[in-house]
């Protein structure tokens, strides 16, 4: 009788793909886990020798001690959320009448206009901010928190424009017709009909907009620095000189971008999930 | 097509996506185009003001080095993301079982983790004395005399897979989805093999979005500043992000800044011109 390996070899196979795959991803992410609760860590130790939760209490602002170099990032926490919710009000106000233009009107100089919107994926940004800064210390918003949400617009109108104009494509105009025939103004049809049904598009997209200006980091360190300090900014200063401090941040920076993606990739096109951070 | 207009209040006719478009358009124009375009006209301006190629003199006798290494690191980690994402998006579409389901989920993980966090894990994990080196000692690979060094290309390469494989597989996957079974079934029934099967017919049928999946982690790759400048600073050779860094917060030399741009942007030039073209062909 011939036994066939094949089954057995292409089952080890996977089983060996899948305790990899799970070392690549979560290696990193438990190291800064590990540094997150470390006291002392000494190597070549594989793990630390004495745990403590000393930097989570200081940075979360339940404790207060001067000893371990950590501070409250709620006032940074807080700056990041204000700036993301102006950053998603502005963005969506521009991005969605663009986005409805875009679906359903036949426009002159049409691909000139989507050329425009494209530019910033295809092109690498970090000239764009260099200018940016220029621009700003002229007018005096340099290092300033309008400067900064300036900026966040840019990105978030550009990832708004596209999802927004996707939405409202998907929608057949046939509804927003039936209610015109039967005697609706074109506001009252895009109120009525058009509104409603892109609803869980738009807030996709007012969502995405959120996470990217929560974790947006190379336009603030260009545009905002030394004085907006938001929390991508607060890890970056303090990464150098405090291991634990800086864990703490990026692993509560993780946290929102998780859940609020895994509540939306449904909805989203893959494409616009690489443009993140 | 609608062709509703508004009527403004001096009486004149003006299309309503006009009305639509003007604020976004504005701020665009603004905020993207006028830096892009002042960062190419800048960076043949001298301090005082006239043309001249005085900053490109500069860039290429400080910089060269790291022109070529940000090329290498950019065509090096593009090619292998082709071939890992490839390789893992046909395995997730021919075998649909419990492992795939859970690798397919795990490597969703990476996809919505920040760069600036991607840059601290790296730079804790992938340290001479950090988590990766001590397992290796452990497990008696290596020894922790001698750490691998790994603020560099290696390094670097290590943290921008870890981030871009999983966005290529996502994107590639998608497009699998797409071919129906029957074309896998019919090419087998004709006598072809499994190897056949995925040359022939699964990559050539969603070339298209192995393509563009490609082309935006390239553009990517350019554009990123947060990793090597986390990883690698201001060693040598770094990437031309860190150099645009520093010479704008250092010696506040924007020209050579928007030079070293002009030679980021010389690097995507085919990439973008493929992804412009596609995308604007998709939306007519």
């Amino acid at each position: 009788m011939k036994l066939n390996y094949r089954p057995i070899l292409i089952k080890t196979f996977e089983l060996v793909l899948l305790v990899l795959s799970f070392l690549i991803i979560f290696g990193p992410m438990t190291s800064l886990f590990l540094w997150s609760v470390a006291q002392k860590w000494y190597w070549p130790h594989p793990l630390p020798q004495e745990i403590t939760f000393a930097y989570w209490k200081q940075a979360l602002g339940i404790e207060k001690s001067l000893a371990i170099g950590a501070v409250s990032i709620v006032p940074a926490f807080l700056l990041s959320v204000g700036i993301a919710i102006v950053t998603v009000i502005i963005s969506m106000a521009l991005a969605i009448p663009a986005g409805y233009a875009l679906a359903k009107y036949r426009i002159p100089f049409g691909t000139l206009v989507m050329f425009l919107f494209l530019m910033p994926n295809a092109f690498p940004q970090q000239p764009i901010f260099v200018n940016v800064l220029q621009m700003f210390t002229r007018m005096g918003l340099a290092g300033t928190v309008p400067g900064v949400i300036l900026v966040h617009i840019l990105l978030g109108l550009v990832f708004g424009v596209w999802i927004t104009s996707a939405t409202f494509r998907s929608i057949p105009p046939s509804m927003e017709e039936a209610a015109r025939s039967v005697g609706a103004t074109a506001p009252k049809a895009f109120f009525r009909i058009t509104l409603p049904l892109a609803a869980p598009g738009l807030l996709a997209s007012s969502v995405f907009v959120f996470i990217t200006s929560l974790d947006e980091f190379t336009g603030t360190f260009f545009v905002g620095l030394p004085f907006v300090q938001t929390l991508p900014l607060t890890l970056y200063s303090s990464s150098g000189y405090n291991m634990q401090f800086a864990s703490v941040i990026a692993l509560i920076l993780l946290v929102p971008s998780i859940l609020f993606m895994f509540l939306i990739q449904r909805v989203l096109k893959a494409e616009y999930v690489g443009g993140m951070g | 097509m609608t062709t509703s207009t508004s009527i403004t209040r001096k009486g004149l006719k003006v299309p309503s996506y006009i009305l639509l478009l003007t604020p976004a358009v504005i701020f665009m124009l603004l905020m993207y185009a006028y830096p892009f375009l002042a960062s190419i006209i800048r960076s043949f301006l001298d301090k005082s003001g006239t043309f001249s190629l005085e900053n490109y003199v500069k860039t290429l006798d400080l910089y060269t080095k790291d022109i070529a290494f940000t090329f290498s690191v950019t065509v090096f980690n593009t090619l292998c993301t082709a071939i890992l994402a490839i390789l893992l998006a046909v395995y997730f579409r021919i075998r649909q079982n419990r492992i795939t389901r859970i690798l397919s989920a795990l490597y969703k993980l990476p996809l919505f983790i920040p760069f600036v966090v991607v840059a601290q894990m790296m730079n804790s994990f992938l340290a001479p004395h950090g988590l990766l080196n001590v397992a290796l000692a452990q497990l008696g690979l290596i020894n922790l005399q001698r750490p691998l060094q790994l603020f560099n290309f290696t390094g670097l390469s290590f943290g921008f897979l870890w981030k871009q494989v999983p966005f290529a597989v996502l994107i590639m996957h998608g497009g699998f989805q797409m071919i129906d079974n029957s074309y896998i079934e019919t090419a087998r029934s004709a006598g072809a093999g499994m190897g056949k099967v995925i040359t022939r017919v699964l990559i050539p049928m969603n070339k298209s979005s192995i393509l563009v999946s490609l082309v935006l982690v390239y553009s990517q790759i350019v554009g990123t500043f947060t990793l090597p400048y986390m990883l690698i600073g201001g060693k040598i050779p770094t990437t031309i992000t860190v150099d645009i860094a520093h010479r704008v917060n250092y010696f506040r030399d924007f020209g050579v800044a928007n030079a070293l741009g002009v030679f980021s942007y010389l690097i995507v030039l085919l990439t973008a011109w493929y992804y412009l073209k596609t995308k604007l062909g998709e939306t007519k």
